[in-house]
């Protein structure tokens, strides 16, 4: 294994080849084009990184943990190079005062400046007291927070729509942020957990272009949930043919087929799943066997469950896929000709059975 | 001059007729989608699947037209006298003689009173290489459909090679069917204009006129 591509997955450091070559993925995941990959470099290396706060609330931190995985570029790089994260209390060395004034002082000074991350949902029942940190609601934190920050990034389903948190019966009333803040720009990466090039392209397309990137009705970026799993994956082939896992383990689940009657989510969650993968591997749930659970779309706890029952009013082509449909027609149309072909040999020997002459009279034509 | 009505086609072959002639065209105009879709890619969503729905009515139109080769391959053992190969194969002197003689008459260089009760031998040879191409597009077209299926791999890597060339030579086989079926169709109505015996009904009623 090469010293570059060490660097680029395991390494603590990461060299200029690989660095750019991760500014490179990042501008093809979103849809841009490679001449936008030097401004692009240019936008991430600038001395004067954004200050960045990463606020976290009922969650499980596996947003962060699965951005700790990123590697274009990894966690490092990131922190220490592009932005300057200056709260984030799973990785960050100060402690309890200090911490919180870390925290007032990026408020204080960089004021209407520095980007806001959210992770988890924010609890509003019985005052939100549900959710506290240093003594204080996460409602509070975050109605302190919010109106300075230039912009605010919802990591997560439950950051963006309260996820498993605000699940039925929402016992602590959680929300997501854009339910709680107006007048910030609020951009939206859900997931459970999102992949990290989503999250870092988004950070790039800031830092390069000082604007947030294109979002959809959901306030999610379109280049990472522009379109569906469904129409990207790559078992669409299958369920267009009609080729479909019945049960996991069985015949069908073993070649590879269609995961849509087991559960699958595919046709009505927006992602790039299926184009991004994650983690370096090359890997996603549909690629191991295992359906889409719809993650990325909003209470998909109450809306996508049961996860393992097909998903109502999912139009199969010809009603269970051309060619398992084609196979039972074809095989109707086969057997009604043998019988037409039974028909007309019983009645020929039928015939010349009845009536020697008919078998002379039938070379000549028979005469009506 | 009198005429008698006799029977020719048995109903089996006229069922096989109609059901080669219906799935060809069907074949063909869904055919010609799969290869150059004319339709704008952008109605390519989760619920409306035209290159899906063109592939299937492709497959099933295939089905049926299996079912007419059949059909014939049956009637040209089994059938009546008309429709057996040994009446109309260039196999016999006779049958061989008369091909250039219908040629001829086709030039408008002879005039032909010969009344052919079933297939002049011309016609029936090139029924005979429509059906061996037929069943070039059958192999072809189930190694296509079915490429996984090691019964169909063989029969397509013997016959024509991998799925690629398959896929070409299945393509430049429709165009002989539609070449076959314009010549097909100006060849009866000149010959129900000049001739006596009503070939164009024949294949409705399975009948034709003979001067007694």
């Amino acid at each position: 294994m090469s010293d570059d591509t060490q660097s680029d997955h395991f390494g603590p450091e990461i060299n200029r080849r690989s660095f750019i070559k991760g500014c490179s993925i990042m501008a093809a995941a979103m849809g841009l084009s490679e001449s936008i990959v030097p401004q692009m470099v240019e936008a991430a290396t600038a001395p004067g990184r954004p200050p960045v706060l990463w606020l976290h609330f009922q969650e499980c931190t596996g947003c962060t943990e699965s951005l700790l995985r990123g590697s274009h570029p990894d966690i490092g790089r990131l922190i220490l190079d592009i932005i300057s994260l200056d709260y984030h209390e799973t990785i960050m060395a100060a402690a309890g005062h200090q911490a919180e004034a870390n925290l007032h002082a990026t408020l204080d000074k960089y004021a209407g400046k520095f980007i806001c991350v959210v992770e988890g949902a924010i609890p509003t029942k019985d005052n939100g007291i549900y959710c506290q940190i240093a003594g204080r609601t996460a409602m509070d934190i975050l109605a302190e927070v919010a109106p300075k920050a230039a912009a605010i990034i919802s990591i997560g389903t439950c950051a963006s729509f309260g996820g498993l948190q605000a699940a039925a019966p929402n016992p602590t009333g959680a929300v997501g942020v854009q339910d709680l803040v107006s007048g910030t720009p609020i951009i939206n990466i859900p997931g459970c957990p999102p992949n990290p090039i989503s999250f870092l392209g988004t950070v790039l397309h800031y830092l390069t272009f000082n604007k947030l990137p294109a979002l959809d009705h959901l306030n999610r970026p379109k280049f990472a949930y522009g379109r569906k799993i469904h129409d990207q994956c790559e078992r669409r082939p299958h369920f267009d043919e009609g080729r479909f896992v019945d049960q996991f383990g069985d015949e069908a689940h073993k070649q590879g087929y269609c995961l849509y009657k087991v559960g699958c989510k595919g046709p009505g969650t927006y992602s790039n799943c299926p184009v991004v993968r994650f983690n370096d591997v090359g890997s996603w749930p549909v690629g191991v066997g295992h359906g889409c659970i719809g993650c990325t779309e909003p209470n998909f706890w109450d809306t996508m469950t049961p996860f393992y029952e097909r998903m109502p009013q999912v139009k199969i082509p010809m009603g269970d896929g051309i060619i398992s449909e084609v196979d039972s027609t074809g095989k109707k149309v086969l057997g009604v000709t043998a019988a037409a072909i039974g028909a007309h040999a019983a009645v020929g020997i039928g015939k010349s059975m009845m009536c020697k002459d008919c078998k002379k009279d039938d070379n000549q034509g028979e005469k009506s | 001059m009198s005429y008698e009505r006799i029977k020719i086609w048995s109903i089996l072959l006229r069922l096989y007729h109609w059901s080669f002639a219906g799935s060809i065209v069907v074949l063909v105009v869904t055919g010609l989608y799969i290869n150059t879709p004319w339709t704008n890619s952008l109605i390519e969503n989760h619920n409306g699947f035209p290159m899906a729905t063109m592939r299937y009515i492709h497959f099933l139109a295939g089905f049926i037209f299996t079912a007419a080769v059949i059909m014939r391959l049956f009637l040209l053992f089994f059938g009546n006298k008309f429709e057996r190969a040994s009446d109309f194969a260039p196999v016999t002197a006779r049958n061989i003689k008369s091909i250039p003689a219908q040629i001829m008459t086709y030039l408008y260089l002879r005039k032909s009173d010969e009344q052919h009760l079933g297939h002049n031998v011309l016609a029936g040879t090139s029924y005979l290489l429509t059906f061996f191409f037929a069943l070039g597009q059958l192999i072809s077209g189930f190694y296509l459909l079915y490429p996984e299926s090691a019964n169909w791999q063989w029969w397509g890597l013997t016959f024509f090679g991998p799925q690629q060339q398959a896929r070409n030579i299945h393509h430049l086989l429709m165009w002989y069917f539609i070449f076959f079926a314009v010549i097909h169709i100006y060849l009866v109505i000149w010959n129900d204009i000049k001739g006596k015996d009503g070939l164009i009904s024949s294949i409705f009623t399975g009948e034709k006129f003979k001067k007694i």
